[in-house]
């Protein structure tokens, strides 16, 4: 049963690296960042004048075809991580993934406990 | 004048507050006996105290009485009425004021609805709610003061910000409040049970309708503030995973596997010490919450009266309230082996369990990605930030597992593994699922995997729901899961297809022109000024083709004048489900045409009727009665 | 027994909770301007503000052992607010501070600084905000300190108060 649900999770994990990839780049980039001058919303959502300049900016590199990672690399040696919606992937960022999968894990055992097969 | 006679009636009421629990104790240490009628009525009178004291600061807001802070820094002279009655709430000292107001009116409701409960449950609950609202009450009176004067008086407030007034934002806290607030109460009667030792299959029938209406009013709650953020914010967006947003949302999660975990306790007699666990995590996340907005220390959209100070004692509250809940729980939880018990595979009881495994998985993404900046500032001095990608990627799988197994749950028997016998219907309904889905997929031209999954599992509980109803002839129905469970499913088949087949564009058009999208033609047919009293705006008169469906759409910009503010006015039309939304942009050189931002919101009404069919369910919930048979 | 050891547990857990956001209340949970200190400055090129034919190259290597590059406008009022700072900066302490006038009228620019007085070894314009981006400011004013290799040394973003001065002076003195 457990063998079968990773299979699941993985088939779909890679779906959705599809699945965000068939959306429009440039949009898809702009919800990435954060307006920095604004309470929590993203370049996609802002009409903010630093907002606008960094959208232009971007809109270049992207004619340059630029890369999403070479764009990304830009914004974070100036910003910072925090400027990015999606956590980076780090050690110190791990927890945000294991801390869900060990609820997960530790949930499983627990319930694997209680299981009895009788039939009534 | 009304805001002395507010301050003296919470004064009182926090010196009648705190007899209550005095009387309780006396009785408890000297074993005498408790005159309950006069117990419960000192603490009927706090609560109208309580209410007297919200009523004085709605009239001291109506007749902007600019000699209270409070009402100096969010009110107006010029503000129209309804926003000055809800301006009350629309600030840190009111709406804490309300909170504690809904504190008290679920004692008064308790004292009101138990009349047949057994004397010592009752009054031991009262007796916790009364040292919740005491505790409360202190805060308020000494930290957040809505009766704090100003001097010299001024003449005029400052509060006249356009954006808080929308009669959406206005309801928004007061459903909040009757739902996360209302916790408290199923919290006080779980400590009252293991104090009194009648923790019991029996307790969980009482605690029903304690659990079922605060539910229902933060459910409509939250659906509210989504709503409002859709059609205000102009983003065309309803959820944002907005750290605001996740704070409603994190006791909404853990009182849905509670209302679950104690349906498992009243009809199967199992989960009792999970229950109680949940109990004080529910209301313990609604405090967490309410810390989490208002002590400044997350950045969001909903930024409301930061202060770290006020942050600090709420966080010291919350600090003892989980504490002591959990001593009590420590000392009190029944170690009679109930909870060895093992459930057998595929009974209901045990898909309950598994319902409240991937609840409480939920609950862990959502806690960890709302707190996990704090952590990562507080231990490595980093900031990042968590977006909406990261929850959906995790939860999503879970979400469709989650839906077969709500259409599975229910047909299952308590204390039996009666799969076996309901095992042909699950394949019949299974390919019917697929069936649809595939026609769907064909129609739409959408071929995708999670989009498959999306239907296939939504529609499959549709249908089992559907199927139910039939096979039970319509008799002995469970209404407030069939409409929860359906509402739920049609919601997660509304987002599916919202988020596939939304679209959105930004662009300038100049006066007269036009612009293509896909299928899409935007013109900007005309505009027109107006000048309100105490704005000027411009509207724009935009016709949007697609196809043969012609939409004309009516979207202003407003320039307000004290202060100078610029808000943009979204104009919405649902034409079969789906939304055409435009909102302006305010652009300092309007000469090469002014930026207008579309949204095709695909479905966007079915989301909202999800969500009304949601409440509905539990409302139904609350007001059923003996229950049916194995429901 | 058991029990006491539980609740012990229980303690040790609430005030862990308590102490971790007890600390977040203080933290900085959003942006980080410390992310430039200690790499190089990116290069950008700025035209003068009284002359736009003239253009010059930053960073400059090994000219000065420190300069300093304000971003300032003549409309942002905190930048009118430090610019006494400023002043003794770059007159009274001669320290080389080159001004990148950031989205503003060039005639209100200079008003501004033959009103106020003018600090600066250099004016360069940023008209449409790109070059202040290259360098990852998001407002004015912003003030960074660069070392002759060329390396960001300390960066302050908001206006210039006298613990900043200080700091400023510290470091190049």
């Amino acid at each position: 049963m457990r063998f079968l649900f990773c299979i699941f999770l993985f088939i779909y994990f890679l779906s959705t690296q599809l699945a965000f990839s068939s959306l429009d780049r440039e949009i898809e980039i702009y919800k990435n960042i954060r307006c920095l001058v604004c309470q929590g919303q993203s370049l996609n959502d802002s009409n903010s004048d630093f907002a606008n300049d960094l959208k232009k900016i971007i809109k270049t590199k992207l004619d340059n075809n630029e890369t999403d990672k070479q764009i990304y690399k830009y914004l974070v040696e100036r910003y910072g991580d925090w400027i990015l919606f999606d956590p980076p992937i780090k050690t110190k960022t791990m927890f945000l993934w294991l801390i869900p999968l060990l609820t997960l894990i530790i949930g499983f055992y627990i319930l694997r406990k209680k299981i009895s097969f009788s039939k009534d | 004048m009304a805001s002395d006679f507010g301050l003296v009636s919470l004064v009182l009421a926090l010196m009648i507050t705190a007899l209550v629990p005095l009387l309780f104790l006396k009785h408890a240490a000297f074993k005498t006996e408790l005159n309950y009628n006069s117990f419960y009525f000192f603490f009927k009178i706090s609560f109208f105290l309580i209410l007297s004291a919200f009523i004085f600061l709605v009239i001291s807001f109506v007749f902007s009485d600019f000699s209270i802070l409070a009402v100096y820094e969010n009110s107006h002279i010029d503000k129209p009425l309804f926003y000055k009655i809800s301006g009350t709430w629309g600030n840190h000292e009111g709406s804490m004021l309300l909170f504690i107001l809904v504190i008290s009116l679920y004692g008064f409701l308790f004292i009101l609805f138990s009349k047949n409960l057994n004397e010592s449950l009752k009054s031991t609950t009262v007796f916790f709610q009364s040292i919740i609202q005491l505790i409360f009450l202190f805060f308020l009176i000494f930290t957040s003061n809505p009766f704090e004067k100003i001097i010299p008086v001024p003449n005029q407030g400052l509060g006249l910000n356009p954006i808080l007034q929308d009669p959406l934002l206005a309801a928004h806290p007061p459903f909040l409040y009757l739902g996360y607030v209302g916790f408290s109460l199923l919290f006080s009667l779980l400590l009252a049970g293991l104090i009194t030792n009648q923790y019991s299959a029996n307790w969980a029938s009482i605690a029903k309708r304690w659990i079922f209406l605060p539910w229902t009013f933060l459910t409509f709650g939250i659906a509210l503030g989504s709503f409002w953020a859709y059609y205000e914010l102009g983003w065309g967006g309803y959820w944002f995973w907005d750290p605001v947003e996740n704070a409603s949302l994190m006791p909404w999660i853990a009182s849905t596997a509670l209302i679950h975990s104690i349906l498992v306790m009243e009809k199967a007699k199992k989960l009792f010490n999970w229950t109680a666990i949940l109990a004080i995590l529910t209301f313990v996340l609604s405090l967490f919450g309410t810390f989490l907005v208002r002590s400044g220390i997350l950045n969001s959209v909903h930024a409301f009266a930061n202060d770290p100070r006020r942050g600090f004692f709420i966080l010291i509250i919350i600090s003892a309230l989980t504490f002591a809940a959990f001593v009590i729980f420590i000392l009190k939880s029944s170690r009679q082996g109930k909870d060895n018990a093992s459930y057998i595979f595929l009974s209901r009881e045990f898909s309950i369990l598994v319902n409240n495994y991937l609840l409480i998985f939920a609950l862990t993404v959502v806690i960890i990605g709302t707190t996990y900046p704090i952590l990562l500032s507080v231990f490595a001095g980093e900031s990042i930030s968590i977006g909406p990608k990261y929850y959906n990627t995790i939860l999503a799988p879970f979400v469709f597992v989650f839906l077969i197994l709500m259409a599975i749950g229910p047909y299952l028997k308590w204390g039996k593994n009666f799969f076996s016998v309901v095992r042909f219907k699950f394949i019949n309904i299974l390919l019917v699922s697929i069936f649809l889905t595939a026609i769907i997929s064909f129609i739409l031209q959408k071929q995708d995997i999670v989009f498959w999954l999306g239907i296939a599992c939504s529609v499959y509980l549709i249908i089992s729901i559907i199927y139910e109803t039939y096979y039970l002839k319509f008799t002995n129905l469970n209404y407030g899961r069939l409409f929860s469970h359906a509402g739920f499913g049609l919601l997660i088949f509304s987002i599916t297809l919202n988020y596939f087949f939304s679209k959105e564009f930004t662009t300038k058009i100049p006066l007269g022109g036009s612009a293509n999208y896909q299928d899409f033609k935007i013109t900007f047919v005309n505009s027109f000024s107006q000048k309100q009293k105490n704005y000027e705006e411009l509207f724009g008169y935009y016709e949007v083709e697609k196809g043969s469906t012609k939409v004309s759409l009516k979207p202003s910009i407003r320039k307000y004048n004290q202060p100078e503010q610029f808000t943009s006015e979204t104009s919405i039309k649902n034409q079969w489900l789906s939304d055409f939304y435009i909102a302006m942009d305010y652009s300092k050189d309007p000469s090469n045409g002014i930026g207008v931002r579309f949204y095709f919101n695909y479905f966007i009404g079915l989301i909202w009727f999800s969500f009304v069919l949601i409440t509905l369910g539990g409302f139904l919930g609350f007001i059923q009665r003996k229950n049916e048979k194995s429901n | 027994m058991k029990n006491q050891i539980k609740i012990v547990i229980l303690g040790l857990l609430v005030s862990i909770f308590i102490f971790i956001f007890y600390f977040g209340l203080g933290s900085n949970t959003k942006n980080n301007p410390q992310v430039m200190v200690f790499k190089k400055l990116p290069a950008i090129e700025l035209r003068s503000l009284y002359d736009n034919n003239i253009k010059i190259s930053l960073p400059r290597l090994n000219q000065e052992k420190f300069y300093i590059i304000n971003i300032w406008a003549s409309w942002c009022t905190p930048c009118r607010d430090e610019h006494p700072l400023l002043m003794k900066l770059g007159i009274e302490k001669k320290i080389k501070i080159f001004g990148i006038n950031y989205k503003d009228n060039q005639a209100s620019a200079r008003s501004f600084l033959k009103d106020l007085g003018n600090p600066f070894y250099y004016v360069g314009i940023d008209p449409d905000g790109t070059n202040s981006i290259e360098l990852g400011a998001y407002g004015v004013p912003e003030t960074y300190i660069i070392d002759s290799k060329g390396i960001i040394v300390l960066k302050h973003v908001g206006p210039l108060n006298n613990d900043v001065y200080k700091k400023i002076l510290t470091k190049i003195e």
